[in-house]
């Protein structure tokens, strides 16, 4: 009698660690990235043509912290902190005037149709390139700062809030008409609900924005405390590739703590009962 | 308008246009208290448009509306649930505080042990019972229904029949159906309306004899199926090019 057996599965290392699965892939690149920038340190001619030996243009990643004596790294974490309040707070200012104006341009058409091409002229300006008139007119202060990354990171928040609050449907509404709701009472049980997932896809994107605002909006600012953009441009003057490379590393650990805040946020707030 | 205690909404020249188009043509209806009535047309004829006038959500070009100041409950095609919003808290949505009636009607209506899911983990058919419990758990004196039932496979949409035959015994609200299905119309109203496809008018008027509480055995007795045959008959009569 022939025994019937379970077909052998094809994918069983898979099933065995799906989580090691998964993070294989972005540690292989993770492998590549690292080979690749070694290559590259050990490649450019004049690299480690310094008195000491370190490196002048690119440091390979067991040099990074060569140079890094204790001044420097209290004038990296005073930078840090700047840059990292003026994305935090500028990110949650953006947060503000994004749902602000998108609630808004969805309760009144004639409103959407006076703002929207300002909002797209904004957003197809390279805002940066306003930071100096920005400096002339508010000062090189934190309040200038903050416009920039404002001004940097509202759109996408406000077109998702507006096109979320757009897409709630008519039986929904119906649902509230009939229960007399007042606009108060749909804003806030209906339409923000069922925006929630438009809106933290547009938070998802500003939280990146808010961190480049932040950092490259510093880079015009020369007087006060420096923050990381300039701060960068300082090694580079000195030609302090370590230090630079340390700077440029926080600025991008700054962003990925925005975006994994956000993606913390969406997890705990809409994952459970959204499926798209 | 309000109308008196033994009607519960009456339709008089209701006529409507979205534009050049007519939608709707001297439309008098009457439902009275505890009554069921079912529409059935062929689509496009507003049967919608008329629930909608009905319920106030729409305002008519022209013609007199009545309907209970206590306002009415509304079932939707589609179950329009919050999705944020877990089996429990949707049902309570509507219940003016009233938690002994949602609890009673999350428990003939199987969902009592489903409270705490959220609305994506049900099945359509529990989702369209959870629909109708939050319009029950208002305490509607007149509860509207646009095809409520149109999307569930046929089973599910016998089961649900039975269930809102029940919840109309023991809640005694009164009811207009929109439906497409002459089946579902004879087996659940007291009298089945045919309207002309657009602009819709009322064209046809059928009393179903059948008593309460009817059973799955009605649909296979043949006077079910003779009633079925003249309100067919008299929807293809007028149901034009639809």
């Amino acid at each position: 009698m022939n025994e019937i057996r379970p077909p052998a599965s094809p994918r069983t290392s898979a099933h065995r660690s799906p989580r090691l699965a998964r993070l294989a892939p972005p540690l292989a690149v993770l492998g590549l990235v690292i080979a690749g920038w070694y290559g590259l340190a050990y490649s450019l001619d004049n690299n480690f043509a310094s008195a000491d030996g370190s490196a002048l243009i690119i440091p390979p990643p067991h040099q990074l912290f060569v140079g890094l004596n204790a001044a420097t790294v209290s004038r990296i974490a005073s930078a840090t902190w700047v840059s990292l309040g003026t994305a935090a707070v500028g990110f949650l200012l953006a947060i503000l005037v994004g749902v602000v104006l998108g609630v808004a341009m969805s309760f009144s058409r004639s409103l959407e149709s006076a703002l929207w091409p300002w909002l797209i002229a904004v957003q197809v300006t390279p805002v940066i390139v306003l930071t100096p008139i920005n400096v002339r007119v508010v000062g090189a202060s934190f309040t200038a700062r903050l416009i920039v990354t404002v001004l940097i990171a509202f759109f996408p928040i406000a077109s998702n809030t507006l096109f979320g609050m757009r897409s709630v449907g008519t039986a929904l509404h119906d649902v509230f008409t009939l229960a007399g709701a007042s606009r108060w009472h749909r804003l806030i049980h209906l339409q923000l609900p069922a925006a929630s997932p438009a809106i933290f896809a547009g938070l998802r994107v500003s939280a990146g924005l808010a961190v480049i605002g932040a950092v490259v909006g510093d880079f015009f600012f020369t007087r006060g405390t420096p923050g990381l953009g300039r701060l960068i441009t300082f090694f580079f003057q000195d030609t302090r590739s370590g230090p630079m490379f340390v700077t440029a590393l926080i600025a991008a650990l700054i962003g990925l703590c925005f975006f994994l805040a956000v993606a913390a946020l969406r997890r705990l707030l809409v994952s459970p009962w959204h499926r798209p | 308008m309000a109308v008196d205690t033994r009607i519960a909404a009456q339709l008089r020249d209701v006529h409507h246009r979205f534009g050049e188009v007519g939608v709707l043509r001297d439309v008098a209806l009457t439902v009275r208290s505890g009554e069921i009535v079912a529409i059935v047309g062929p689509s496009g004829c507003g049967k919608t448009t008329l629930l909608r006038i009905v319920a106030g959500l729409l305002t008519p070009s022209g013609g007199e509306v009545a309907r209970p100041d206590s306002g009415v409950g509304f079932v939707f095609q589609e179950p329009a649930l919050l999705a944020w919003r877990r089996v429990d808290s949707n049902a309570r949505l509507l219940a003016r505080g009233d938690d002994a009636i949602v609890d009673h009607l999350l428990a003939v209506s199987g969902l009592l042990e489903h409270r705490h899911k959220w609305p994506h983990e049900l099945s359509g058919g529990m989702k369209m019972r959870l629909s109708l419990v939050r319009s029950l758990a208002a305490r509607p004196h007149l509860l509207l229904l646009d095809e409520p039932f149109g999307a569930l496979d046929q089973i599910t949409r016998h089961r649900l029949h039975d269930e809102f035959g029940a919840l109309h015994e023991s809640e005694g609200f009164s009811a207009l159906l929109v439906t497409h299905s002459i089946d579902e119309a004879v087996y659940l109203a007291d009298r089945v309306l045919v309207m002309s496809s657009a602009p819709g008018r009322i064209v046809g008027e059928f009393a179903v004899p059948f008593p309460r509480p009817r059973s799955d055995h009605l649909r296979y007795s043949s006077e079910f199926a003779a009633l079925v045959g003249n309100v067919a008959r008299s929807l293809y009569r007028y149901a034009g090019d639809a």
